[in-house]
């Protein structure tokens, strides 16, 4: 057989698999812990290197170390919204009830990375730039983001019917794609005091391999997190929803495993 | 028989001549709101000519986001919702049309009236033109923005709140735009691409919002 045909079998099995609330319970529970351990090693490493092996910056000294927790909580703060807005065109387009799930379970992770960016880019801010808070664009529209986040967080929890729920929450979260762009482009479109893309800049990354590897580590290892604390979030949530089919009552009564 | 929209907007007319409250108390509260800032803030003219424009900006998003959730709730009330979602007609057309009927009904009056409240904050008569232009572009897509919140919370008791929470963030992009024109000019800048932007905006608003407000009330009602 042709090699494509057998990944894109895998892969539609996959997916049509972990489309079903029981299997994905049972797959997760064997990606979950991987997922927590990938996060701790990439993660210990990142720090590790970015705080002893990276050297200081010629101008901020050591002031600019928290960017190794900075720049990937910011990164983050997108990609869950991206992630999350994907999920919900994909429940409301195809029905697919997991993609629900994987919508409501991101935003609160989302909004906690939003949170961080905005409180480890005021700390930053502060010896460097001499202030905790400017209203500038790219500063302005993460804040945005986050009550964006609180915004679907609070339409999921109005409503009592669970199913409605879930499809106006995927909807608001489909609408606010357009702010995503916004911000990402919010550095080159206005004149900012936020410094311009530095990783992703054009003609290649302006910084040298030795911040540059920290970072990738701790980037990578974010999204592990994320993975790790959406699919721990998914089972409680899967659990909760399925409470009267039979395979949560026994998994929950410890009939089985 | 009649185009869908032109059906819609002209129900909606009807429907506010009929009852002229709810064209007035939005302007109301938007001339409310504005003056509220003279009396917090120190009274001097300087001040108040450098952030009046700002000032009309949010309490025409204050006033429009008032008046949202009143869109849709008689209509959900007597059942004409429902009748609107089973009828064959074009519902997202529909629902333009409903959505620039309510634009006729704030941001158009509050845009018509903005010069008024211009000249006590004594904004100077060049800016007024900027401020008015910007307005008129910009009012259009909080009406449309807008109804995807109304629409949302329809079938809720208590949607004011939620709406302003879900709407507000939304809005900030339009405001910018609107706010950011006035203060360029005061600096003697071109406004152009402020206006391009909020054209943009509209434009987007007047062909996507639509069905994002129909896809809204289909999943909310039931």
């Amino acid at each position: 057989m042709n090699p494509l045909t057998i990944i894109w079998n895998f892969l539609s099995n996959t997916y049509h698999r972990l489309g079903s609330p029981r299997e994905f319970y049972t797959i997760s529970l064997y990606t979950t812990p991987v997922f927590g351990f990938l996060f701790l090693v990439l993660s210990l490493f990142g720090t590790y290197f970015g705080l002893f092996v990276a050297p200081a910056d010629y101008q901020q000294g050591d002031s600019f170390r928290i960017l190794f927790v900075h720049v990937p909580v910011a990164w983050m703060s997108l990609f869950v919204y991206v992630v999350m807005a994907t999920a919900g065109a994909i429940g409301l387009i195809w029905r697919m009830k997991m993609a629900f799930v994987v919508t409501i379970c991101s935003a609160p992770i989302g909004a906690a990375f939003t949170a961080l960016a905005l409180l480890t880019g005021s700390i930053w801010g502060k010896p460097i730039w001499g202030t905790y808070w400017v209203w500038d664009a790219r500063l302005t529209s993460e804040l945005i983001l986050l009550f964006l986040y609180f915004g679907i967080m609070a339409v999921y929890y109005a409503f009592e019917e669970r199913k409605t729920a879930e499809k106006a929450t995927a909807l608001l979260s489909v609408v606010g794609v357009v702010i995503v762009p916004i911000i990402h482009y919010s550095v080159e479109w206005w004149s900012s005091l936020h410094q311009g893309p530095t990783v992703f800049a054009e003609g290649g990354p302006k910084m040298p391999p030795e911040m540059l590897l920290p970072l990738a580590f701790m980037a990578i290892g974010f999204m592990f997190f994320y993975g790790y604390a959406l699919f721990l979030s998914m089972q409680a949530r899967v659990l909760d929803n399925e409470r009267k089919s039979r395979w949560v009552k026994e998994i929950v009564s410890g009939k089985t495993n | 028989m009649k185009n869908t929209l032109a059906l819609y907007f002209q129900r909606e007319w009807q429907l506010m001549f009929r009852n002229t409250s709810s064209m007035i108390q939005p302007l109301v509260f938007f001339i409310i709101i504005a003056l509220l800032f003279p009396f917090s803030l120190p009274a001097e003219g300087a001040l108040l000519q450098k952030i009046g424009g700002g000032v009309i900006w949010v309490s025409a998003v204050l006033a429009t986001m008032l008046s949202l959730e009143s869109m849709f709730h008689s209509d959900y009330q007597d059942g004409t919702l429902e009748q609107m979602l089973i009828h064959p007609r074009s519902l997202p057309l529909a629902m333009l049309g409903k959505a620039l009927a309510h634009w006729t009904s704030t941001g158009l009056v509050l845009t018509l009236f903005s010069p008024i409240l211009c000249i006590t904050f004594n904004i100077p008569n060049e800016q007024i033109w900027v401020l008015f232009s910007g307005l008129l572009l910009g009012t259009p897509s909080l009406s449309l923005i807008g109804a995807i919140g109304a629409a949302l919370t329809v079938t809720l008791r208590r949607g004011g709140v939620l709406i302003a929470i879900v709407i507000l963030p939304l809005y900030i992009p339009i405001l910018i735009f609107g706010a950011g024109m006035l203060s360029q000019s005061s600096q003697g800048l071109e406004v152009a691409s402020q206006l391009y932007a909020l054209a943009a905006i509209l434009m987007l608003s007047l062909t996507l919002t639509p069905f994002a407000i129909a896809g809204a009330l289909r999943v909310t009602i039931n």
